[in-house]
Order: C-alpha cells, then structure tokens, then sequence
C-alpha cells in the first residue's frame, strides 16, 4: 500500500494560537483511517486543511507524492479529495439529482438526463435515494447519501468523513458502515472523524489519536482497544479522573418540587413529554441528538417562540406558566444556559464584564436606567473569580477567550440573573478538559446551594457522572428514570435508542 | 500590547489620518484655507448632517437602519412650520411635529419589530409614505419660511455663541446626549446586545421588540431636532431635500467612520469622525472650483478607499466568522 496523503509537520494557528502544531498525518490509498480525539483536539481543522477548507499555517501536504497547496475545496475536488461536512452543504430546495450535479451544470441544463444518470448513480451505490426527492424531506442519513454520491460522481479519491454517525440512528449506522466498506472496495481512501471508539474501531483499519492541535498516536486498529485509545485522548487520564465512577458519590435528596412539566407538545419534536425537576439536586436529561431535549428547555424558559407551544402545562413552585419570551422566565428565575455559547451566549464586541453586567441589568437587577459602572466592576470581579475565568483582564473581549472560559462568562451572566431554576444545555461541550471539571463542581455547588438545576448532556458518562437523577429522553418524550446507583451506560443507552 | 492596540489601523483612525492629510494638503494648495472662518464654516456645514448622521449610526448598531429620517425631519418640521405660519402657537406647533415625528418612529418600530419587516424595506416604505402624504395633507408648498416672529427658536441653527455657530453647538449637544445614552444608561447597553447579538439578547432577557420601537422612535426624534436645526440655518425648509441623496450622504458619513452595517460595533465618535473629512472633503473641493459632478467621483472614491482599507487592515478571520468546530 502507498501514501496518497502525506502530511508534514503541518501548523495552522488561528490569531497566533495553534490548532493543530507540527503533525504529521498519511494516509494510505484505500484504507479506512479514524481520527479520533476530544473536541477542539484539531481534527476538524486537519481535514479541513486536506479538503482546502482553510490554509496550513506552516508544513507539508503531499497528495499522491507530488507537494499541493488547496486554496479553496474546489481544488481540492478536482484533485479528488472531497469532504462530508458535519452540517451538510446541499442546497434543500433542490432535488437529489440537483445536488449531486450541482456546479456541474452545463449552460443549457437537460434535467431529464441528470435523473437518469443520478438514478444508476444511486442504485451503482445501493442507495434507496429518489432522485426527483427535493433534499429538504429527506432524513439526516438520507441527506448523507446525497453527499456521498455527489463525493463519488465527482471520482472522489479520498473522502473525508466529519463525524457521519452523530445524527445516525443505529439502524443507518450499519448502512453507513456498510456503505464504507463498498467505497472501499472501490479503491476509496476514507479519512472518518469520529466520536464513538468502538464505532471507529470496529470499521477503521488504522486509528490516528490526536490530542490539543498534536498528533498523540497511530496505530492499526487491531492493536488498540477503548483503554488505550482514551488514554491517548485524554493524557495524563484527566477525563477517566473526572468521568471515573466514584464508589462514594453522595447522592442529593430531592428538595421542593421546582418545575414540573405534563404534557408538554411542540410538533414532532417534542411528543407529551412529562417530568419533574426538584430543588437541591442535578436532574440529568440524557438523549440522542433530535430526541427533543434542547427544545422542552426552550419551550419551559421561554426561548422557543410561542408558537412553536403545542399544548401541555408547566407549573413552577405551583404556579402555572408559559412564557411568551425569555425576558419573562428570567424575571421568574428560570434560565437557559444555552448548547451553542457563539449563536445565543455572549456579545463578542462586548467585554466580560459588559457581558456579565448585561445579564444583571436585563434580568431588572440594576435599579434605575442610569448604568453603574462602579457595580459593573464589582459584579465582574466576583463572578470572575467565583468561577474562576482566566483572562488577562476583566476588559478583555469574549472572543480572545478559550473556549471553557467562555462557558464560564456565559455561565456568569445567567448566574447573575439570580435565577431559581437553571437549565445546563451540553453545558461541557467546546470546554478544555481542565475547564469541565471546573464546570462540573460549579454545577454541584449551585444544586447544594438549593437551586433546582436540568444538565442536558448527550454525553453519557458525564450525565452519569454529575446527575442526581437521570432521566433519559427519546423520540419527544422522557421515557425512563434512573436513579445514579442503578444506571449503567448499557441501560441508558438502551432506553435512548429504542 | 497597549502598544500594539494603539497602533492598530481601524477604520476609525484610516480616516482620521486621511482628514489630517487632505486638511494639510488644502491648507497648503488653498489660500484662504485656514482662516478661521473657514474652518468653522467646514463644521457649520455638516452640522446637521452630522445629526442625521448620529441618529442613524444609533438605529445601525442596533442591527437597523432608518431610511425615512430626511423625509421625517422634513414633513415633521415644515408641517411644524405651517402650522405656526397660521398662527397656532409655537410650543402647540412643536408638540404637533415632534408627535409626527415619533408616530411614524411608533409605525417603523411596529412594522419592524412586530410585523418583523426587514428595517430596509419598512423604512423606505415609510419614508416614501411621510412624504406623500405630507405633501398632500400637511403642507401645501414645497418650501415652507421661518418667520420672524419665531424669536428665541432661530437661534439653535443661526447665530454664534463665542464665535462658534449655533448649529455646531447644536451637533455637539445632540452627539454629547447620544453618546451619554449609548454608553451609560440600559437602553444603550440594550441597543448594543441587541446589534452584536440579537438571539443571544433575547435569551438573557432583553425586551427586544419594546427596544426596537424606542429605537426608531429615538432616531426620529433626532431627524425632528435635525430639520429645526437646518431650518433655523437657513430660515426655511425646503421639502424638496426629501428627493436629494441626503439620506445616502447620511449613511455614508456613518459608515466611512466604521459604524459596522453588521450591528453592535461603533459609536458617536465614528459618525464624528466620519462627518469631520466630509465636510473638509467638500469645502476643499469646493474652494478649488470642483465641479459637483467631480466632487461626487471623490466622494465615492474616499467611500470605496476606506472600506477597503478596513478589510484589509481587520480581515474578518475564520475563528469569529464560522461557528462550530475549530
């Protein structure tokens, strides 16, 4: 087997800070290769840099032996590396055959003859697509094929795969890995990012580790197993320190009845879904991506449109709500700490304590219309130093932040609304590894302080981990408790998927 | 570090440096240049633009913008006029067209905010709207004169206090309470939450809507006090200046001074700064005899130049213009 991608000592630093430092990275012509490693460990930006998504910083990229340089993914497609991106980049108000010969159309563009050529596509494939299908009623797995056949018309010789299982039921995962094996087959080099190990192990023939922008590992699959791999993604065993099943783990009582929910409706997305959140303790909400988890939050605090209420009631210390927007859950005490911090968490021209300070004046804390710039000050040095950011200053902007210390200023300017009710949504994900522990202890001294506290999290150990209760969300609905003493990952994950 | 963020090139300080340039370069090609009339009469001539030209940046770092300011200051003012022309009195007058002015502040707010029209579009319907029916109901001739009996009044746009003219005095104040409320008081700090981040705004708690329609309703209270200015300058208003490219000239001097058109970024400095080159760019051009033709080539050419320069001095870079991943 030769090299059809070597990669040298390859850097790219984004403002000067590095996401990937000096790796060296091939790939072999028709192998599956897994490159695994915790979030922000530099994969995504790896393969972008093979796909001509961004530009090495420094460094060697050789495609089969010869040195290239892919200033924009369009040559990377004509020298045949092609790219599945995790949001997928076909245009919904076309039909499949549309979106596999899209940039591809000649001036005066027969359809007739892109059906037909899309349809012995598809079927060369043994994908059941309709091509006449418009790509916005297609399902996510579905959505996938499209792009890979666009990947495969186009000669693909490499493909690289963004974490293609994520929005997979189990079902669709072995069509895909399936799937991956007939590429395969076909000569196709596959570089997967992944997420689930076993997953990786199973359909990879070498595994690539890497671990904060460095290359930790590789090694052929059949020498690895799950231990080792963590061990290479986390180091010095941080994450197996955080995430390790303490035999001693106190489990907090439930306090008063905080929120509880019956019924609550919204589309599809969230069927009937009933549960009850107690103050003093963590309710854990466990569930596949799509299983409606982010959405009932939403709903409860107010951020989800009005419209979007279906139906069901929500009674907070027992009194009835529904909110219209944010503004009047917030004044209630019930807030969202939201998934995704860079579309609906901080102000980046805004500094930390501007940040900060605007929760405490949005929430109607501040007296009068007159900012205090003296109270700004002072709530921005407590809450900096309560949860511990490191910045250089409290005027620094948001942005030059890391990731876990922006979740920290996110975290502050919500705490600061002195909320009741606090709903953590993947209140972990994009955080340094350092910075979750952190997380995690806050999180556990709110619920001692007697606040009722929801922590969405499709990560399971971390659910495990830090849950007084867990409760695990499917298709819309909660459909089992558990109590930590009895959860296993196998039990959870069992009420998850079926 | 401090350094380094002093000597960093904003847009802010390109034009700046380019102000200083073209000043330095008329002063020494024109004779009359530096006289101290002159100078003032630069600032006397972009006062209101200048006005304008804060209300607007306001409605922009709120993620707006309004489009129908010159036909508010106009129809607001002249229906303000005419109505004191037929002998109401003056404070009954004024109420009348500052009320005028914030109705159709409320109706943008509404149409914005509730109906959840693009700014743009709201805007420029309006606009178009204020001056049809101003025309046709409010005000029966294209000009309408200042009189004499007016008293006290003129002196916000004409006159001289120490020297200074009264319409600079007038921008100073007007940029002075604006900026006092941009950066001091909640609904500043809402406008910017909201221009930087309008999800983000709303899920910690600010009344998004509520501060959409104070917004356009502050903004037209501006183009109101703007077209007394002018008005009092010049001792009437012209209903005509509706049809002119004001409001372009408006959103130029905003924008050339680094009011980002993506919201939540510039302040009363900017637009300050902005309206300062204008008005050396013009009374230059003007002092040398340029055609109003040529005049707008430069205008347009300066505009182009800074933009340019902005992006290419503050590219936006991949780390705060993508989401997700690294």
């Amino acid at each position: 087997m030769d090299n059809i991608i070597e990669m040298v000592d390859v850097t790219k630093e984004y403002r000067g800070i590095p996401a990937i430092s000096k790796v060296n990275f091939t790939l072999r012509r028709g192998e599956v290769h897994a490159l695994l490693g915790e979030n922000g460990a530099g994969k995504s930006t790896l393969t972008k840099i093979l796909a001509g998504v961004t530009q090495r910083t420094s460094g060697e990229v050789r495609f089969e032996g010869s040195p290239v340089n892919f200033a924009a993914p369009s040559e990377a497609l004509a020298a045949g590396v092609a790219m599945v991106f995790q949001e997928n980049s076909l245009v919904p108000s076309m039909s499949v055959a549309q979106n596999v010969f899209l940039g591809d159309e000649t001036f005066f563009n027969r359809l007739r003859g892109k059906y037909i050529a899309a349809q012995q596509l598809m079927g060369s494939l043994n994908f059941l697509v309709d091509p006449w299908a418009t790509v916005a009623t297609l399902g996510a797995a579905k959505k996938q094929m499209v792009e890979i056949a666009r990947a495969v018309r186009q000669n693909a010789k490499v493909i690289i795969f963004d974490e293609p299982t994520a929005s997979l039921t189990p079902e669709e995962v072995s069509h895909f890995f399936a799937l991956i094996e007939r590429l395969k087959a076909r000569g196709v080099s596959i570089i997967f990012i992944g997420h689930a190990l076993e997953e990786s192990l199973r359909i990879a023939d070498r595994v690539t580790v890497l671990r904060d922008g460095e290359h930790v590992l590789t090694d052929h699959s059949s020498n690895l197993n799950r231990e080792k791999i963590i061990q290479a993604m986390v180091g010095r065993s941080l994450s197996n320190e955080i995430y390790a099943p303490k035999a001693e783990r106190r489990i907090r009582k439930p306090g008063p009845k905080a929120l509880s929910v019956q019924d609550l409706s919204m589309g599809n997305i969230v069927r009937n879904n009933s549960f009850t959140v107690y103050r003093g303790q963590i309710t854990g909400i466990f569930g596949l991506i799509g299983s409606g988890r982010t959405e009932t939050a939403k709903i409860i605090s107010g951020v989800e449109k009005r419209r979007f209420f279906h139906g069901g009631e929500v009674f907070l210390d027992g009194r009835r709500i529904r909110y219209r927007v944010p503004r009047q859950a917030v004044r209630d005490g019930i807030v969202y700490v939201t998934e995704d911090r860079k579309i609906e968490g901080f102000f980046d021209t805004m500094s930390i304590s501007e940040n900060i300070h605007t929760g405490y004046v949005a929430a109607g804390l501040a007296k009068g219309l007159v900012l205090r710039m003296d109270e700004m000050r002072e709530l921005a040095a407590h809450w900096t130093s309560a949860l511990n950011v490191k910045a250089i200053n409290t005027d620094a902007h948001v942005v030059e932040l890391s990731g876990g210390n922006q979740q920290k200023v996110v975290i502050a300017k919500s705490l600061v609304q002195q909320p009741k009710v606090i709903f953590f949504d993947e209140p972990t994900r994009g955080v340094d590894v350092g910075a979750i522990h952190e997380i995690h202890q806050l999180i556990g001294d709110l619920a001692d302080k007697g606040h009722a506290i929801v922590v969405i999290s499709s990560y399971l150990p971390e659910i495990m981990n830090i849950s007084d209760r867990i409760l695990v969300s499917q298709n819309g609905r909660v459909v089992e408790e558990f109590s930590p003493s009895e959860a296993t990952e196998k039990r959870i994950m069992y009420a998850a998927v079926h | 570090m401090r350094l380094g963020k002093l000597l960093q090139l904003t847009q802010e300080r390109i034009v700046l440096l380019l102000t200083v340039f073209m000043f330095l370069i008329f002063a020494a090609t024109i004779d009359r240049f530096l006289q101290a009339d002159n100078i003032l009469s630069i600032v006397q001539n972009v006062s209101v633009l200048g006005i304008l030209g804060v209300g607007m940046a306001m409605s922009i770092i709120g993620r707006g913008i309004d489009l129908s300011v010159v036909a508010v200051m106009a129809y607001s003012v002249a229906w303000a006029l005419t109505l004191f022309n037929q002998d109401a009195n003056l404070p009954l007058s004024l109420l009348l067209g500052l009320g005028f002015a914030i109705l159709v502040g409320l109706i943008n707010g509404v149409l914005i905010a509730y109906v959840e029209i693009p700014a743009i579009f709201a805007t420029l319907a309006s606009g178009t709207a204020v001056a049809g029916f101003g025309q046709f109901f409010l005000v029966d001739t294209d000009v309408v004169f200042v009189p004499r009996s007016i008293g006290w009044l003129a002196s916000i746009g004409s006159g001289r206090t120490f020297g200074v003219p009264n319409s600079v005095i007038s921008l100073a104040v007007v940029a002075v309470l604006l900026y006092w409320t941009l950066h001091r008081t909640v609904f500043g700090r809402y406008l910017y939450a909201m221009g930087d981040n309008p999800k983000a705004a709303r899920v910690a708690g600010i009344p998004v809507r509520p501060m959409m329609l104070a917004q356009y309703v502050l903004t037209a209270v501006i183009a109101f006090t703007a077209g007394l200015v002018t008005a009092m300058a010049v001792d009437s208003m012209n209903t005509r200046v509706v049809n002119s490219t004001l409001v372009y000239d408006v959103i130029l001097i905003a924008v050339i001074g680094g009011i980002s058109l993506s919201g939540g970024r510039g302040s009363v400095r900017n637009v300050l700064v902005g309206t300062v080159m204008i008005g050396v760019l013009l009374n230059g051009m003007t002092m040398l005899n340029m055609p109003y033709t040529a005049q707008n080539i430069v205008k347009g050419a300066i505009l182009l130049a800074a933009i340019i320069a902005d992006s290419v001095f503050n590219p936006r870079d991949e780390q705060t213009s993508q989401q997700g991943d690294i």
